[in-house]
C-alpha cells in the first residue's frame, strides 16, 4: 500500500484500533496470577530468501505475519524497509526503499507492489517492522548479475614461451552481463588446439580446463605450459552460448622477448608542449637485454595524442636493451591516452600513459564601458581554460562596473565551452578570444570578445574588442595551486570609489597561515574623500583558498573593499574589487590591480637603481599619463632623471622634463618616490612598493629577463591619481631595440560627441629595424567612435609606422611620430623609454592636447605552439582615415 | 574635418585673442615648474555673472579637454571650462545661448590662455556642480550617487 497522505491519515486513525486489538489480545492472554504481557511477534512468512538479477523484480512478494500471544493481529501497519545504500531495491508503490502494508484478518501483511533489485550486486536484508513494536523480522535477498552476455580476454594474451616451458602469466577472461556487470559463478572453459601442433596444457595435463568466475567476473586459468611444438596459436575461452574470447600465444624455440616501459610514464604536458621526458622502453630476452632491437612507438590516430620530433616513431635499443624515443610533443586535444611500444617478436606491447592538459590563462583588464548607459569605468578579471586548438573548455570571471552591472557575487560568471574561440595568426600572435558567459548582460548577449596580442606563449596584451566596452590588460598562463603562498607581497589597485570618484591603492602585505590571513600597510588616494591621500594605514584581512580556476577572495574591513583574486603563479595574483549593493558591506565600487611577491630578502635604498617608470590614470580619473627614467645614488636620491608628462584633463603637457627628487624604502619594500614638485607638472608624490628582484612585473611567467622593479601609485591627491610600474633599466643600447615587438596602449582622446566616451585601446605587432617600426598591424577597439570611420561594431584594424629618434643626450629615451591609419590626427607624438631591448613603454604626448596614451612595447618571443585555432594575418585598412 | 560651428569659431577666436602669447603646442616652462600646477584652491574662487554667448560641447585643438562656455560678463568675455562631464549624463548643465548664468570657479592660465575652471554653475534657477571642492571633475555617475545620498534632484539631458 502506498504510504501517501491519505494513508498517513488512515494510519493515525488506526492507532486506536491497533491499541484495542493489541489490548484485547493482551488481556485474553493474561490471568490474575501471572501478569506477564504476551510478546508481539512479527515473522517473515514467505519471500525469503530470494534472488533477482540486477534491475529486475523479485518473483515473490515479501510476506510477514503479526501475532500476539499466538493470535493473528489484523489492521496492523507493517513497514518493509530495504537498505538505503549499496545492494538494495525499490518498491514500485513508493519508488523508494520502503513500503507500508496492513495485516489482514490472518495477521498477514503482503507487499502490495513489486520489489525490484537495484544496480548493485550483493546480499542484503529487508526489514519488516511494526510501529511501536520492537520486534522485527528480516528477508534475505540477493541482487545478482544478469546472465552472461559477453566474455573477453583480460590478460595473458600476446605471450611467448619457450617450448615445453610455462607461460609467465595465466590466462584471464572476464564475463559480463548485458549491462556490463561482472557475472560471478560462470563456468569458463579454456580450450587449446590439439597437441599435434603448437599448443599447451593446463595443470590437469590436458588442453582443456574449466574455471569459475569470481566476484569480479574473472576466470583465471591454471599455469599453462607450452608443448614441444613451436608456433603461434589461439586458446579459446568460452561460456556456453557466447562467442569465445581468444588468447594469442606463441611457443618459441629461442629466447622469450619482453618489452616494458622503463620511464616516461605516466606523465603530463600542456597541449602543444613537449613532454618533459622521452618514452623509454627496455627489451629483454630471457632476462638478458637485447641490443639493436627496433622499438616502434604508436600513438592514437585521433583525439588526445602527440607527435615525435621529426616524425621518428622508432628507436633502437642500446647495449642495455633500452630504447629512447625522440622528444614527444602533445597535440592540441586534452585527455589521457596510451602510447604503445612494440618489438617485432610479438611480445605484449609496453604501454605509456600520457595526459595532455589544458592551458589556463588568467586575464584582467579595465577601461570604459559603453554598456549600462555608459561610459562607465569597469573592471574584468577571470580565468579561462583552452585546449591547443583554441577551444575554450570553461572558465569563470568577475565583472564589475561599480554602477550596477556585475557578476552574481559571490559567484562568478561562468565561461562556457566554445569551439575555436581563441583564433590567432600564428605568425604575429594577433587574434581574438571569444568568451561566452552565462551573464547575458555582458558583452553582446553574454559574449565578450577580447583582442589578443601574444608576446610569447605565456603572455598576451589584451583588450575588450566587441563594441560594448574598451579596455586594456594582460593575459598570462596560470600555475594553479590549492593555496596562496605565504610570504610578502606588494600591490596596487585603481578604480572608482562608492561615490564614483577615482581612487588608487598601493601597499605591501604579508600572507600567513598557509594562505589564509594577511596583514600590511597601504596608501590610498581617493578623490572622493575629504582628504587625500591617506598614507601608511594598517590593514588585516582573511583569504579564501583558490578554486579550480585560481579564484579566491580577500576580505579586509580596513581596505573597505571586497576583493577577489585570480592566481597567475606563486608570486602573482590579479585582484579585482567586486563590491556591489549585494555584497553586504554597503559599498558599490570597482577597482582592479595586481599583487606581486617580494621574494625572500629585505629592501633598502640600495634596492633602487637606474629605472624607467610609467603611470597612468584610470578611465574615470583625471586623465593623464607620465613616463620617464632616472638614476639613483643608492642612498635615497635621484641623481639624474628625464621624464614626460601629458595631463590631458588638466591641459598640461610637460615634455622632456629634467627631474630630480628622492625616495625612501623600508625593509618590507614599502616606499615612496618624490619627484621635486613642479619638475613634472602635477606628478610628484608616488607610492613605491618593491617587488621580487627575480620577478618580471610585465610578464610574470618570464623568469629570465626584465626582472625586478616596483609597483607605483601616484598619490598626488586631488590633482592626479594613477598606478604604474617601475622597471630596472639595464640596456639603453639602440641596437637592442630591434626585432619583433608586441605593443598596446590605453588611450584617452577627445570624445567625438558630447554623449560619447573618450577611450580607445589598441594592441598590435610589428618589426623594429634600424629603429623603424615597419609593417605593424593592430586591432583598435573604438566603441565610442572616436574615429569617424570605425565600423558600427566598434572594432577596427589599423597599420602603424614610425621611426624612433634616439634622444642624443638621454640614452634610453626616444621620440617617435607614430602614424596610425585610423587617426584623424596625423600622428601621435610619442616618447619611448627603454628598460632593455625587451621592455619599453611608450607615451603619447599629443601636441594638440587631443589625446594621451601609455602602453607597453615588448619584444616577442617564440610563438610556436600557440594554443589557438589559426587564422590568416589580419587585413588592415590601406588608406588613412579622417 | 567638419566645418567649425559658429559657436566653436566664436570660442576659438576668443581663445586666440585672449592668449598672452601665440598658441603654443606645449605648456610653458613656467607653468610646468609650478608645484602641482593644477591644484585647485577654493580660497581663490570667484563668481562670475553674465550671459552665455557660446556653448562648445567638445574641445577644439589647443583647448583644455571637455566642454566650454563663453560667458559675456561686464568685464568682457570669459571662457569657462566645464570639463568632460559638464554637458553630459546625469546632472548635466542645461544651458543655451543667451541665458543668464552665474559661475563659480577659479581663473587659471592653461596652455598660455586664461581659462575659468568652473566648480558650480547656476542657470535657470538650478545649481549644477561640475567639480568638487578640490577641483576634481564629477562624473555623471558621481553626481547621481551624490544625488542619491542627499536626495537632491538633478537635471539631466
Amino acid at each position: 500500500m502506498k504510504m501517501n497522505l491519505s494513508a498517513s491519515t488512515r494510519f493515525l486513525g488506526a492507532i486506536p484500533l491497533v491499541a484495542v486489538a493489541l489490548a484485547f489480545a493482551f488481556l485474553t492472554s493474561c490471568n490474575s496470577s501471572n501478569f506477564n504481557p504476551a510478546p508481539e511477534l512479527i515473522a517473515a512468512t514467505s519471500g525469503t530468501p530470494q534472488t533477482a538479477a540486477l534491475n529486475t523484480a523479485f518473483a515473490a512478494p515479501l510476506v510477514a505475519t503479526v501475532t500476539m500471544g499466538g493470535s493473528p493481529v489484523s489492521g496492523v501497519f507493517v513497514t518493509f524497509t530495504a537498505p538505503a545504500t549499496g545492494a538494495s531495491g525499490t518498491f514500485a508503490s513508493t519508488s523508494t526503499n520502503s513500503e507500508t502494508d496492513t495485516t489482514n484478518a490472518s495477521g498477514v501483511a503482503t507487499t502490495s507492489s513489486t520489489f525490484t533489485a537495484n544496480g548493485t550486486i550483493g546480499a542484503y536484508t529487508v526489514t519488516a517492522s511494526v510501529a511501536g513494536v520492537t520486534a522485527t523480522t528480516t528477508f534475505s535477498l540477493t541482487n545478482t548479475s544478469g546472465p552472461a552476455a559477453s566474455i573477453a580476454a583480460t590478460s595473458g594474451s600476446l605471450q611467448d614461451a619457450t617450448i615445453s616451458t610455462v607461460f609467465e602469466a595465466p590466462l584471464v577472461a572476464t564475463v559480463l552481463d548485458a549491462n556490463q556487470n561482472p557475472v560471478s559463478g560462470a563456468s569458463v572453459t579454456f580450450t587449446a588446439p590439439p597437441s599435434s601442433g603448437a599448443s599447451g596444457t593446463f595443470n590437469n595435463g590436458t588442453a582443456t580446463e574449466t574455471d569459475t568466475t569470481d566476484a569480479s567476473g574473472m576466470a583465471t586459468s591454471s599455469p599453462f605450459t607450452a608443448n614441444a611444438n613451436a608456433g603461434a596459436y589461439t586458446v579459446a575461452a568460452t561460456v556456453a552460448g557466447l562467442p569465445p574470447a581468444s588468447f594469442s600465444l606463441t611457443n618459441i624455440t629461442g629466447a622469450v622477448i619482453s618489452i616494458t616501459p622503463t620511464s616516461g610514464t605516466p606523465q603530463s604536458a600542456t597541449v602543444n608542449a613537449a613532454f618533459a621526458a622521452p618514452l623509454v622502453a627496455t627489451v629483454m630476452a630471457n632476462g638478458a637485454p637485447v641490443s639493436g632491437a627496433t622499438v616502434t612507438f604508436e600513438v592514437p590516430a585521433t583525439g588526445a595524442s602527440g607527435t615525435f620530433a621529426g616524425g621518428v616513431n622508432t628507436a633502437t635499443t642500446n647495449a642495455s636493451g633500452v630504447a629512447t624515443s625522440a622528444a614527444f610533443t602533445a597535440n592540441g586535444s586534452v585527455g589521457t591516452y596510451t602510447v604503445t611500444a612494440t618489438v617485432a617478436s610479438g611480445a605484449e606491447p609496453a604501454s605509456f600513459i600520457l595526459t595532455n592538459t589544458a592551458i589556463n590563462y588568467a586575464f584582467y583588464l579595465s577601461g570604459l564601458e559603453a554598456l549600462n548607459a555608459g561610459p562607465n569605468f569597469y573592471a574584468l578579471a577571470g580565468s579561462v581554460s583552452v585546449d591547443g586548438n583554441g577551444n575554450v573548455l570553461g572558465g569563470e570571471q568577475d565583472y564589475n562596473d561599480g554602477f550596477g552591472l556585475n557578476s552574481p557575487e559571490p559567484s562568478p560568471d561562468t565561461i562556457l565551452p566554445g569551439t575555436a574561440a581563441l583564433t590567432v595568426d600564428p605568425t604575429t600572435g594577433q587574434g581574438t578570444l571569444t568568451l561566452t558567459t552565462n551573464n547575458s548582460s555582458l558583452g553582446v548577449d553574454g559574449v565578450e570578445t577580447l583582442g589578443v596580442q601574444f608576446v610569447n606563449l605565456n603572455h598576451a596584451l589584451i583588450m575588450q574588442f566587441d563594441g560594448t566596452a574598451t579596455s586594456s590588460g594582460s593575459m598570462d598562463t596560470q600555475t594553479l595551486s590549492s593555496t596562496l603562498n605565504d610570504g610578502n607581497y606588494a600591490f596596487t589597485l585603481s578604480g572608482v570609489d562608492s561615490s564614483y570618484s577615482a581612487v588608487v591603492y598601493g601597499g605591501v602585505f604579508s600572507i600567513s597561515g598557509s594562505g589564509t590571513t594577511l596583514a600590511g600597510t597601504f596608501d590610498v588616494d581617493d578623490t572622493g574623500a575629504a582628504t587625500a591621500p591617506t598614507l601608511d594605514a594598517p590593514f588585516t584581512g582573511t583569504i579564501t583558498g583558490p578554486d579550480g580556476f585560481g579564484r579566491g577572495s580577500i576580505t579586509s574591513s580596513a581596505l573597505a573593499i571586497q576583493l577577489n583574486y585570480y592566481v597567475v603563479g606563486p608570486e602573482t595574483i590579479r585582484i579585482i574589487d567586486v563590491d556591489n549593493p549585494n555584497t553586504g558591506n554597503g559599498n558599490d565600487d570597482s577597482a582592479i590591480g595586481s599583487a606581486f611577491g617580494q621574494g625572500t630578502g629585505t629592501f633598502s635604498s640600495a634596492s633602487l637603481g637606474s629605472s624607467i617608470f610609467g603611470v597612468e590614470s584610470n578611465s574615470l580619473g583625471s586623465l593623464y599619463a607620465a613616463a620617464g627614467m632616472f638614476t639613483t645614488d643608492g642612498n635615497g636620491n635621484l641623481t639624474t632623471g628625464i621624464a614626460d608628462d601629458n595631463e590631458f584633463d588638466n591641459g598640461l603637457i610637460v615634455p622632456k622634463a629634467t627631474i630630480s627628487g628622492s625616495y625612501s624604502i623600508t625593509g618590507n619594500g614599502y616606499g615612496s618616490l618624490t619627484i621635486t614638485a613642479g619638475d613634472l607638472g602635477d606628478v610628484s608624490v608616488l607610492g613605491m612598493y618593491m617587488t621580487d628582484p627575480n620577478l618580471n612585473l610585465n610578464d610574470p611567467n618570464n623568469t629570465t629577463s626584465g626582472l625586478g622593479g616596483a609597483l607605483l601609485a601616484d598619490l598626488d591627491g586631488f590633482t592626479l591619481n594613477g598606478t604604474g610600474v617601475l622597471t630596472p633599466q639595464t640596456d639603453t643600447s639602440t641596437g637592442s631595440f630591434a626585432g619583433s615587438y608586441a605593443f598596446g596602449a590605453q588611450a584617452y582622446n577627445n570624445p567625438r560627441g558630447p554623449t560619447l566616451g573618450w577611450e580607445f585601446d589598441l594592441v598590435g605587432q610589428g618589426t623594429v629595424g634600424s629603429l623603424a617600426l615597419n609593417q605593424a598591424t593592430g586591432l583598435v577597439s573604438d566603441p565610442f567612435f572616436i574615429f569617424n570611420t570605425t565600423p558600427p561594431d566598434g572594432t577596427d584594424t589599423a597599420t602603424f609606422s614610425g621611426t624612433a629618434a634616439p634622444d642624443p643626450v638621454n640614452a634610453g629615451r626616444y621620440t617617435m611620430n607614430l602614424d596610425m591609419t585610423l587617426s584623424g590626427d596625423p600622428t601621435y607624438t610619442t616618447v619611448i623609454y627603454q628598460a632593455s631591448g625587451g621592455q619599453l613603454f611608450w607615451l603619447d604626448e599629443d601636441k594638440n592636447g587631443e589625446s594621451v596614451f601609455l602602453g607597453p612595447v615588448q619584444q616577442q618571443g617564440s610563438l610556436t605552439g600557440l594554443p589557438a585555432a589559426q587564422k590568416g594575418r589580419a587585413k588592415t585598412k590601406s588608406k588613412k582615415k579622417q | 574635418m567638419k566645418p567649425l560651428s559658429a559657436a566653436l569659431c566664436t570660442l576659438v577666436i576668443f581663445f586666440l585673442i585672449s592668449s598672452p602669447s601665440p598658441v603654443q603646442a606645449q605648456t610653458t616652462a613656467g607653468a610646468a615648474r609650478s608645484a602641482a600646477p593644477f591644484q585647485y584652491d577654493i580660497a581663490r574662487e570667484v563668481t562670475l555673472t553674465g550671459t552665455v554667448s557660446s556653448v562648445l560641447t567638445k574641445a577644439a585643438p589647443g583647448m583644455i579637454a571637455g566642454s566650454h562656455l563663453l560667458i559675456a560678463t561686464p568685464s568682457g568675455p570669459v571662457g569657462a571650462s566645464l570639463g568632460r562631464f559638464g554637458l553630459r549624463g546625469y546632472g548635466a548643465v542645461s544651458v543655451a545661448i543667451g541665458q543668464q548664468i552665474e559661475a563659480t570657479g577659479v581663473m587659471r592660465t592653461i596652455k598660455d590662455k586664461p581659462v575659468f575652471l568652473v566648480r558650480t554653475v547656476k542657470v535657470g534657477g538650478e545649481v549644477y556642480t561640475i567639480r568638487n571642492e578640490h577641483g576634481v571633475l564629477l562624473s555623471p555617475q558621481a553626481r547621481e550617487r551624490a544625488g542619491q545620498k542627499t536626495g537632491q534632484k538633478w537635471e539631466s539631458l
